[in-house]
């Protein structure tokens, strides 16, 4: 298996960087490439608390071994994808996302790497709440996955 | 005929619940679909910033396919409101 890729209800689970250097090891592979995202403190001006996080699961993971398995197509086929991402509640400072890759060179564990954290915001479907302190919170705007010629 | 909407994102704000029931004419398409919650949106939601979604939203069928306008609804249909995505 050189696919991992799963939804982490934040509660009572985290996403571990151990499982996923774990996970990408291997003796062939002399490149490792980690992401991590996180829940930032500000947007816009405005004080961060939280995100929730909201997804569609089956339409995500779907999308999740879709997107792993371009990458691994079009840069190394030989390469190991650990792909996670939250959902629900998430305070200041935890994981929204991590991406880890194994490869045999650098080149293409960066490039796997860039791609897959591009493409999930385009195409799975996840959806930010925003949580301020002042008490507010805001669903954040995103792209739209309506077929771009019926949008008027 | 009758439609549940499983919904997702900011269209949470449309129900308490985790999904809406629509009531459309017989043989309605999602076109139709999304011109009743524009007249739902305007009338009872115009403060809750929703206002592109009947626009901007996909919609996903059961199998989690994106379905056009075109396609025809079927009565008690489940279907998925997607709107504007932005993980990560």
């Amino acid at each position: 298996m050189s696919i991992h890729a799963a939804l982490v209800k934040t509660e009572g689970q985290k996403i571990s960087l151990e499982n996923a250097k774990k996970f990408i090891y291997s003796g062939d592979h002399g490149a490792e490439s980690i992401f991590i995202g996180r829940v930032r403190n500000e947007n816009s001006g405005k004080k961060v608390t939280a995100v929730t996080y909201d997804a569609h699961d089956q339409a995500v993971i779907k999308s999740f071994q879709l997107i792993c398995n371009e990458a691994k197509n079009k840069f190394d086929n030989n390469a190991k994808i650990f792909l996670e991402h939250a959902t629900g509640y998430a305070p200041v400072g935890e994981i929204s996302i991590l991406i880890a890759v194994g490869s045999g060179h650098r080149d293409e564990v960066f490039k796997i790497c860039r791609y897959i954290l591009e493409e999930v915001k385009h195409r799975s479907p996840i959806w930010k709440k925003e949580h301020y302190a002042d008490g507010k919170e805001e669903w954040l705007p995103g792209h739209s996955l309506r077929p771009k010629k019926e949008i008027k | 005929m009758e439609i549940k909407i499983k919904l997702h994102g900011s269209s949470k704000m449309l129900s308490e619940s985790e999904t809406l029931l629509i009531k459309l004419p017989e043989n309605s398409n999602i076109g139709q679909l999304r011109n009743s919650l524009k007249k739902l949106i305007n009338e009872k939601y115009s403060k809750n910033n929703l206002s592109n979604l009947s626009n901007s939203a996909a919609f996903f069928s059961e199998k989690n396919e994106i379905i056009n306008d075109n396609y025809k609804l079927k009565n008690k249909e489940l279907i998925s409101i997607i709107p504007p995505i932005g993980g990560g």
